[in-house]
Parts: structure tokens; sequence; C-alpha cells
């Protein structure tokens, strides 16, 4: 508006050796905590396994052998499946990261235009995340999803073991797909990220549409094959823990986890950045819609979930009903419960009036409430199907969330540092700066 | 913006009209800084920051939907509660009939809710609004439906002196014109 003119002044993120140290201690500290506790775990393991032993050598042998079994792959597998956990929920930041860009280039949206590079910059974590998370996959598969370990047996029919599902299932889920499909995607989503970055950065230089117009087509077909390779690549990584059994919502449950969780680390960022004299230019208007994002995909997140339970609880099929039946009852039944409350329930009573959407303390406690939030949500749909009731929150679940923000937020910060944090150059960025949402 | 619930009918209004947003902006933050009261603003399109320029206070619209949405919420449980557990009581796939059904009361209660609010809400935009068969829109000239924005001003508010000032600020900020607007029940002096 011509109304309001507005300089867009250009600033530049330092990344300061103060704060580079910050987010190493994280890191140290998460991992201290979390070799503690594995340790802690492999003593109470073999404590145990003696005891269990001695106790079972009384009675007869083929319960030993199934005991020990299932005892032995306790705390590797504890150790696994936390890292799968962990993995998967700071890669989603990445992802989201990219999809909120390029949601932004197709929807054709300027409000969050003075915020794009800070997604930009948490999409700089996939490539790292994917590493983490191929280690797990690999290093942990075996021990992780079943079917890998099924298909290592190589049954054939009419062998004793064999399983008709898996077999039926053994196009799809098979451990070539594992090792080469799944990085092959998330390969693929850098390599878009990559160039949007650049078409950006460039756009800063020279300016012009043409890099503008470029970076739609380029998100227009991004977000085609987003959609669908996402959607595989929640099946393949975490459906397939519970390999018997499939929700057809799964995918658009993981695709809400990872917007609304994203969005609340875009908000956390922006916040910080601000709290260090940073991005003057972002006003509340902006904090508002971000806000009204994390409270609408908090419903929508509320609503997938109802979704996927309440047709499985109606119908009651025992195929389908054995995933639920274990988390209603039993050990996982409060943390299944506390998922309901902490991820729907308190941020959309926090997050309902116009004044809480516009204040960072207000959107930082809903905010906190969402991450915690779904870290658990993970949590309950992992541990059931790899740790069963042996899961626990101890030292190890603790450390490793924390080693993991200490990466990111290096890593974030990092990226942050290496472009000017305004895309001052960029169409809407005027449109960003003076955007108002009215009375 | 489009049209407030001040009615022009008992009023003897002055009105300024312009061809730009902007400069009906400059206008509306020029006169407020001189003391007048602005009766109110008629445009053909919502202009952005207008409202904060004219000092228009947040509406209680939010309120009015929490309420016709929490109105919603309770009927949907009543509704079904009353039904399925005290009323008539139906064996369905095996699901208990006592307040253990909640579950699937769920989809009815969250479209009750929406239907409520939304229909509270359309409701309450047509009365608040006045927009009902037989009510006369407010139009003080037929070019604010089109490519003309108006700012009015209640002529009876003002006197001889700053009515004159007033004119003079509004050519100097871009008024095409100045008219003089009395409504069908205004008091003709």
């Amino acid at each position: 508006m011509a109304h309001h003119h507005i300089d867009i002044k250009q600033e530049k993120f330092e990344f300061t050796s103060k704060s580079k140290i910050v987010s190493i201690v994280l890191l140290a500290v998460g991992l201290i905590l979390s070799i503690i506790g594995v340790i802690q775990l492999k003593n109470n393991h073999t404590n145990s396994n003696h005891h269990q032993t001695t106790e079972v050598t009384t009675t007869q042998t083929d319960s030993h052998t199934e005991n020990t079994q299932t005892h032995a792959k306790s705390w590797t597998l504890r150790f696994w499946a936390n890292l799968l956990l962990n993995s998967y929920y700071f890669l989603l930041f990445g992802i989201g990261g990219l999809f909120f860009v390029a949601l932004n280039y197709i929807a054709n949206a300027g409000w969050a235009t003075l915020i794009k590079r800070i997604a930009e910059a948490m999409s700089a974590y996939i490539p790292i995340g994917l590493v983490l998370l191929m280690i797990a996959l690999v290093f942990g598969g075996s021990e992780i999803y079943h079917w890998v370990h099924y298909e290592h047996l190589h049954l054939s029919e009419g062998m004793e073991g064999y399983d008709e599902i898996l077999a039926g299932k053994s196009g799809f889920l098979n451990t070539k797909f594992l090792y080469f499909g799944v990085p092959a995607i998330l390969l693929i989503w850098y390599t878009v990220r990559m160039i949007l970055r650049r078409l950006s950065l460039r756009e800063d230089e020279e300016g012009g549409l043409t890099f503008f117009n470029k970076s739609i087509r380029i998100s227009a077909g991004f977000m085609v094959f987003f959609l669908f390779s996402f959607s595989v690549f929640a099946w393949i990584v975490m459906m397939s823990i519970d390999a018997h059994w499939y929700s057809t919502i799964y995918s658009v449950y993981n695709w809400g986890i990872m917007f609304v969780t994203s969005i609340t680390v875009i908000a956390f960022i922006t916040m910080y950045l601000k709290s260090k004299g940073y991005m003057e230019l972002v006003s509340p208007e902006i904090f508002h819609d971000l806000g009204k994002f994390m409270f609408a995909f908090c419903i929508f997140w509320a609503y997938v979930w109802t979704a996927q339970f309440l047709l499985i609880w109606y119908a009651n099929i025992h195929e389908e009903v054995v995933y639920y039946n274990v988390r209603l009852h039993g050990y996982f039944r409060p943390l299944f419960f506390i998922n309901l409350f902490i991820n729907f329930f308190i941020p959309f009573l926090i997050l309902m009036t116009k004044n809480a959407k516009r204040n960072p303390k207000t959107l930082l406690i809903a905010g906190t409430c969402i991450l915690v939030g779904h870290w658990l949500d993970l949590f309950v749909m992992i541990m059931p199907g790899t740790m069963g009731e042996s899961s626990g929150i101890g030292l190890l679940e603790i450390g490793m969330p924390i080693a993991f923000a200490g990466l990111f937020i290096y890593v974030v910060k990092y990226s942050l540092s290496k472009a000017n944090l305004y895309p001052e150059k960029h169409p809407y960025v005027v449109e960003s700066a003076t955007y108002d949402v009215g009375v | 913006m489009f049209c407030f619930s001040k009615s022009i009918d008992k009023r003897n209004l002055v009105y300024g009209v312009y061809d730009d947003e902007h400069k009906l902006l400059s206008t509306v933050e020029a006169v407020r800084e001189k003391g007048f009261e602005i009766f109110d603003c008629f445009t053909p399109f919502p202009v952005h920051h207008l409202d904060t320029a004219m000092g228009i206070k947040r509406s209680k619209l939010s309120i009015a939907a929490f309420i016709s949405g929490a109105t919603g919420f309770g009927l949907g449980l009543l509704l079904q509660f009353y039904m399925m557990v005290f009323d008539w009581p139906m064996n369905i796939g095996g699901k208990p009939t006592s307040y253990r059904m909640l579950p699937s009361m769920i989809p009815v209660v969250f479209e009750s809710t929406i239907l409520c609010t939304a229909f509270g809400l359309a409701l309450l935009f047509f009365i608040r609004n006045k927009m009902g068969h037989g009510v006369n829109p407010d139009i003080l000239n037929i070019r604010q439906t089109d490519d003309r924005l108006l700012i009015a001003f209640d002529s009876d508010k003002l006197n001889k002196f700053n009515s004159e000032e007033l004119n003079i600020l509004l050519k100097e900020n871009g008024a095409i014109e100045i008219n003089k607007f009395s409504g069908k029940y205004a008091n003709k002096n």
C-alpha cells in the first residue's frame, strides 16, 4: 500500500560462538543422558536376565528359550525404537519447513514471506535427519519391524511360521524398499528444497518475477509428488511397525502431526529471533496467523485421530481393533488419554481467543503442549508395537530428544546465518510487512 | 465497512466523494486528527486498514460464534443422550447404551456444533446488517455501490465554522465533490 510505505531494512542473522556453544551443550547433555540411560538399561537387563535364567532352569525348557528371546531384545530394541522416534520426529520439522515454503508458493500467499527463510532453514535439516533415520532403519530394522525379521527367515508357503499376510505385503514391505526407497524419496524432496532455495537466493540478488514464477511451478509439481510419497514414507517407516494392521487415514494423520509441529517450530524460531532483536518487521499479525494455523491443525489432528479411532472402535473387526486394544487397555491407557488432552483439548482451549494467538506467551505455552504432545503421540504409535509393556520413559527417552534438539537448533541457526533474514526482492515481501487482518 | 447498522433515515449528512481508497484513508486520518466525528464510510469493496484508521472497536462476532457453537454442542449431546440412553436405547453393533457410547456421539455433536454456529452467525449477520426483505439499504449516493468511496458526517453536529473547515479538509485530501443528504425521517430545518 503506497499509503503505508515501508522500507525492508535487511538483516542478517549472526551465528555467534555463544549460541553455537549452547546448542552443542544441549547436544552433549542429551547424548550423556542417553548413554547413561542405555547403560542403566543394559545393567538392569543383564541383572534381570540372570534372575530369569536361574528361575527358568527349574521350569520347562521351551518356555525358557521363549523368555530369554523376548528379554534379550529389550535394551537394544528400546534404543533403536527411540532413535526411530526422534529421528522421525525431527525429520518431520525439516519436511514441514519445505512443505510450508512450497505451500505458500502454490497458494500465492504473501503473509508469511518475511518468515520464509526460517522455514527454508528448517528444511536444511532433511539430509542430516535422513542419515539418522537410516541408521535406525538399517541397523535397528530387524528388531523394530517384525516383517524385516520375517523376511530374513525366507519362509515359503506350507512351512512352519509362514505368514500369509506378511507374504502378501512383501511386494511393498521389503528391505530393498526400506533401504533404498525411503532415502530416494527424501533425496528427491531435498533436491526440490535445494532448487527452491537457490532460486530464492538468486532472487535476492537479481530481483524480478522469473524466480518467483519458476518456484511456483516447481512447488506445484513437488506438492503432487510429495503427498503421494509422504504417504508411502509414513506407511513404511511408521505403519509397518504393526505390519498386520493397516489404516487408510494413517498417512493423513502423520501429515497432520508434521504440519502442526512444524508451524509451531516456525513460530518458536520467529519468537526466538525477535527476542534477540532480529525481525523487527514481523508484526503480531504474522503471529496471529501462525496461531490460527496451530489452532486449526490441532483440530485437524483431532479430527483425523477421531476418524481413525471411531471407525475401528465402531466396526470392532478383530484384525483392526488389535491396534487400539493395546493402547486403550493396560499399560498405554494413561498415555493414550494424555495424548488426546495435550494435543487437542489444552491447545484448543488456550488458542481459542484472538489475543491468545497474538500473545507470544500463550503461543509459547500452547506450542510447548503441541511439541511435547506430538512426541508422546509418536511414542504411543511406536512403542506398543516394538517394546510393548516393557517400554517406559527413562533417561534415554529424555536425553535423546534433547540431543536431537541441540543438533536441529545448530543446523537451523547455521542455515539462517547463511542468507539474509528477509527475502527482500520477493514480490510479496511488502504485503507481508504491511499485513493486517483488521479489527 | 460495507454498511453498518447506523440508520441514515433520521439524519442529515454531509459526505465527500472519492475515487481512490488511499485518498479516503488519508482523509479519515486527517479528519480524526482535527477532532471531527465520522458518521461512517461507504465503500463498494473492503478497504484494508480503514477500520483501524476509523478507530472502530473489535466486533463481538467471536463471542456470538462461541455461544452459538456451545449451544449446538449441548443440543447435539442432549439429543443423542435423550434418544439413545433414556427414551429408546438401541443396540447397534453391540455398542453400550450408557455414557460409554460417547465416542459414537462425536460425529453428530461435531456436525450440530458447526450447524448451529453457521446458522447463528448467518442469522446474526442478516439482523446486524439489516438485510431483511423490505429494508432499505443505506445508500447516500448510488455510485457508492460502483466505483466511488464516501465519507459521511452528521451535519447536525457541525456548526458553520467547522463545516467550512471540514469542506476544506475534504477538498485538500482529494474529494471529487461534497454533497448533502437528508434522510426520510430527518429533521427538516
